[in-house]
């Protein structure tokens, strides 16, 4: 096939060099002050270095299952609504994305507090006689960050469903496939692209959270960010920070290189 | 729902009566009822937008009727849901399910039906061998060349015995020559199973290829239903002769018996006999047309294509009338500007 | 009682009035002074200053730039926040975007030895009035701040609140949720002083005493806050009745009404200071403006705003006698002194510990 050359891209890829790779070699670089590893040694022996490692991917894989529980139906009913109802669907989807994360985080210590909006209601409703502890936990990350990160789910699902020929459906129903097999068999895996793209993107994106995890974890959920911001803000080692980033950077090249992986061999059988 | 056993089987016997779909202020299906009996292989023939895919999706249970019902041998399915009415459906564009083998898209009706493993097995192979595509199971759809797809499609339509096989223009996306013979399999195979089966299209030669009875349909209606040849040869109305087949169609009165007189003046002699004085349509087709016959042309030739088999003539008669001619292509080709006689008889001619 | 705030602190108050009548001594004094007009430097057309944000620009604002860019008539463009990354980043790069911006404490001390910040000019700006130990020759003081303890007054009542950190420890005489900072600094030395270490000896923090005191308060911690405004927050929501917190945002809050109250004992008093970054584009007129920055009316216009004094010692005489008993230089003898040179030098230690003690399940 004839194709245009790389030179209709070329803009691109300079923007791409100068803003993204030139600076990820540069962090490279700085990681590896006076060729020595010794920050990565910090980095990947120190308990306190792999614990917030740990800690960071095991809240991500949990965003990312419940992004996925909530995001799966959200964007299969609005691919498959009327018009009228998938815009109003896409305003509640995308409404958060238009406002700041900061301020939605603070509209989440009002709500979730022991005194907020939730637990009031839920006492004065006479379900509950204590405060749920929902604000300075896990808990109370995994709503901020589910609630921010949700869109990224959501959206590709949707493209997913979208694409899916509906001939297929209608094939499989008069093949006598009811509701559920459908679902299991026809949608699930042809929309297995869509759901690993949100689960990477929600995943990736997780592990460099930083502000809500601060705020509504109440300072209990330390998250790798957290910590690079220190090294690069605070304590100004950078080449540390730049080991921190470096590890992190390559656990996300890694999860993303499995789930392209898994996708392909997916589409394949 | 019981799953009926046997390779062979004695399809059912489908009725629709008073089918009635609106769109808005579209009607797709206006009073719509036909009959299918055991065995039958009957083609929906129309335009698009004519109401036919409607028709099938109403029958398949993809869409519901404003009025009408479906019933198939005798059990009325018209709110049943399509999961449950053991229909075969082949699709336009063979709907295979991308992520399945060939013998996992055959097996799904039967998984569907929960068939244990090893019946499923013998099935799928069968039904394979039988659209000659032994071999092929661990393959994927897209592995597949465009009629080895829609032979994966009729497999799957047809390995769970269907009481109804459905195929929605599954010929259009394949090359002539394939087509040809796809539906000559196709015709082949509805035959040996027994299957009734409703065809839709809207090319009249594939109508005329596949069919016992062809169901012509046009803004929601069925304008005739009735076998190839008198489709062809004596259809009920304009629509019908002009949309099946070329044809030179013209309006007249009966002068007397024996004879319409067109607006041109022109008398021809026909064999119809009724009441003088009625309107009547004339249809010529131009394969029926000789050098000479009970009625004269004397006509110049606007245009003339060569078919290989045929000539196809435009002819201008004195009298304004023009014509379209089918002449075998031998001896010396008449050429455009050059005038010529071209006859018929008054039995070539179809009254209506 | 937010409204009798409001008449009290509103905009009648004779600090203003004060303010208006030195911008004209002010403006007058410039005019006269033509020979130093020569052989000052070309004016830009405005200068950046970098700070922390939020109600602080507004009140720097309202209390320096507005007057500098009068003056001078060269526009002040502010941003934020502090960063000392970006500051290092700035000065190893050499393209110096701020010319005056403020910095931590124990940052500025780092900055100075890493030969980040230009020195500050003594014939610009005049710190006499300043105690000799805000007399940093690279490091503006600009003013004091201090963490202290805030209570919800309508818990703990009847001046039955922790006056302490051994009582803030004690949690059957004080029961209740808390939150501290999610930062070691303060916090050690709180540990330590509950665990009865004299104010004058705290330095150098002895690390395994003071975690191992925090452990004990450790549950009892409902929320580690990192922004300044969730404290105050904190207990205006009552997710937890006492917090440890900036004077300023607790003073912000009791100024509009919360039922809520400051203890200065044991309060860990820090300066905010700020610095000319190496390099800056336009050092000259950096300097008038820390020089402005000193104007002991100008600091009391400031401190009235969000209750942190400027270190000018003469700028008390200019502030309402209502507003006094809400500003810490009232207090020093009750508080302790964070030690910046000592987090200079074991500030990272201290962060890494910290981490390691959060992430430590309880």
């Amino acid at each position: 096939m004839k194709t245009p050359g790389i030179f209709p891209a070329v803009p691109a890829l300079v923007l791409l060099f100068a803003f993204f790779l030139f600076p990820v070699v540069r962090m490279l670089g700085y990681s590896v002050d006076a060729g020595s590893f010794e920050w990565y040694a910090k980095a990947l022996g120190e308990g306190l270095y792999l614990g917030v490692f740990w800690n960071t991917f095991q809240i991500a894989l949990l965003v990312t299952l419940i992004c996925l529980l909530l995001g799966y139906p959200v964007g299969f009913l609005i691919a498959t609504t009327t018009p009228g109802w998938a815009v109003l669907g896409f305003i509640f989807v995308l409404l958060p994305l238009w406002t700041s994360v900061l301020v939605r985080t603070y509209a989440w210590m009002v709500l979730l507090g022991r005194n907020g909006v939730f637990n009031r209601w839920l006492i004065d409703s006479g379900i509950i006689s204590d405060p749920l502890p929902l604000l300075h936990n896990v808990t109370g990350v995994l709503i901020g960050m589910v609630h921010v990160l949700l869109p990224y789910m959501v959206l590709p699902i949707y493209g997913a469903v979208r694409r899916l020929d509906p001939a297929l459906v209608a094939a499989a129903e008069g093949l006598g496939a009811s509701d559920w097999r459908i679902f299991w068999r026809i949608y699930l895996p042809l929309t297995a692209n869509g759901i690993f793209a949100g689960s990477v993107l929600v995943f990736v994106l997780s592990l460099g959270f930083f502000i809500t995890p601060a705020l509504l974890g109440g300072g209990r959920v330390i998250m790798i960010a957290v910590l690079i911001e220190q090294e690069v803000r605070q304590t100004l080692n950078w080449p540390f920070a730049a080991a921190l980033s470096a590890v992190l950077l390559a656990a996300t090249l890694a999860v993303y290189a499995l789930a392209q992986r898994f996708t392909q061999s997916e589409a394949r059988t | 729902m019981p799953t009926r056993s046997g390779q062979l089987s004695v399809a059912g016997h489908l009725s629709v009566t008073g089918l009635c779909r609106r769109f808005g202020e579209v009607v797709a299906l206006d009073e719509v009822s036909l009959d299918i009996a055991p065995g039958e292989l009957l083609t929906i023939l129309g335009p698009s937008g004519s109401g036919k895919t409607t028709l099938l999706k109403v029958v398949a249970g993809f869409e519901k009727p404003d009025a009408g019902r479906v019933s198939v041998d005798g059990q009325d399915i018209t709110a049943m849901p399509p999961a449950r009415r053991d229909i075969g459906m082949v699709f336009q564009n063979y709907a295979l399910f991308p992520h399945l083998t060939v013998a996992g898209n055959v097996a799904f009706p039967l998984e569907m039906r929960n068939v244990g493993r090893a019946e499923v097995a013998r099935r799928v192979g069968e039904t394979l061998a039988l659209v000659e595509l032994a071999g092929y199971g661990e393959r994927l759809p897209r592995q597949l060349s465009g009629g080895q797809q829609q032979r994966v499609a009729l497999a799957r339509a047809i390995v769970f015995n269907p009481r109804l096989l459905l195929l929605d223009e599954p010929f259009g996306a394949l090359d002539r020559k394939l087509r040809e013979t796809m539906q000559l399999e196709v015709r082949r195979l509805q035959k040996r199973l027994g299957l009734t089966t409703i065809f839709i299209t809207h090319d009249q030669e594939e109508a005329l290829v596949l069919s016992d009875r062809i169901a012509v349909m046009n803004r929601g209606a069925i304008q005739q239903v009735a076998g190839t040849m008198e489709i062809y040869e004596r259809p009920a109305n304009d629509f019908v002769a002009d949309f099946v087949g070329e044809s030179n169609i013209f309006h007249g009165t009966l002068t007397e018996p024996g004879i319409v007189t067109l607006s041109s003046g022109r008398r021809l002699l026909v064999n119809r006999d009724g009441k003088v004085g009625d309107r009547l349509g004339v249809l010529m087709r131009p394969e029926r047309f000789a050098d000479k016959g009970a009625n004269g042309f004397a006509a110049e030739v606007v245009e003339a294509v060569y078919l290989g088999a045929s000539l196809k003539l435009r002819l201008a008669c004195e009298d304004g009338l023009e014509l379209v001619v089918r002449q075998p292509a031998r001896g010396k080709l008449p050429v455009a500007g050059q005038r010529l006689e071209v006859g018929i008889d008054a039995d070539a001619i179809h009254v209506f | 009682m937010g409204a009798e705030w409001g008449a009290k602190w509103g905009a009648k108050s004779p600090t203003r009035r004060t303010v208006v009548s030195w911008v004209g001594a002010a403006s007058a004094f410039g005019a006269l002074r033509p020979a130093v007009a020569q052989t000052e430097p070309a004016k830009p057309s405005q200068i950046v200053v970098n700070h922390s944000g939020g109600a602080m620009g507004t009140a720097m604002r309202k209390a320096f730039f507005a007057v500098y860019e009068k003056k001078y008539g060269i526009r002040v463009v502010e941003t934020s926040p502090a960063d000392f990354g970006k500051l290092r980043a700035m000065v190893d790069s050499g393209n110096v975007e701020w010319d005056v911006t403020e910095i931590g404490g124990q940052d500025a001390i780092r900055a100075t030895k890493m030969g980040l910040v230009e020195k500050i000019d003594g014939k610009i700006v005049d710190r006499s009035k300043y105690p000799a130990k805000a007399q940093s020759p690279y490091v503006f003081a600009s003013s004091v701040y201090t963490t202290i303890i805030g209570y919800r007054s309508d818990v703990f009542k009847d001046g039955k609140h922790p006056r302490t950190w051994a009582e803030w420890w004690d949690v059957k005489t004080f029961p209740g949720a808390r939150s501290m900072r999610n930062h070691p600094t303060d916090n050690l030395e709180f540990a330590l002083l509950a665990d009865g270490v004299p104010m004058d000896k705290l330095y150098p923090v002895d690390f395994d005493r003071a975690f191992k005191k925090l452990d004990q308060i450790k549950p009892h911690v409902t929320a580690w806050w990192s922004t300044g405004q969730q404290p105050a927050q904190l207990l205006l929501d009552k997710e937890v009745v006492l917090a440890t917190g900036w004077n300023g945002r607790f003073y912000d809050i009791i100024k509009k009404g919360a039922p809520v109250e400051m203890e200065w004992g044991e309060g860990a008093l820090k300066q905010g200071s700020f610095v000319i970054p190496k390099g800056a584009k336009n050092a000259y007129w950096a300097q008038k403006m820390l020089a402005e920055m000193s104007v002991p009316q100008a600091q009391a216009i400031y401190a009235t705003e969000l209750g942190y004094p400027g270190l000018n010692l003469d700028s008390l005489n200019f502030v309402d006698a209502k507003v006094k008993p809400y500003l810490p230089t009232q207090y020093l003898d009750k508080q302790f002194w964070i030690d910046d040179a000592w987090y200079a030098e074991n500030g990272n230690k201290a962060q890494e510990l910290w981490n390691a003690w959060m992430l430590k399940k309880a």
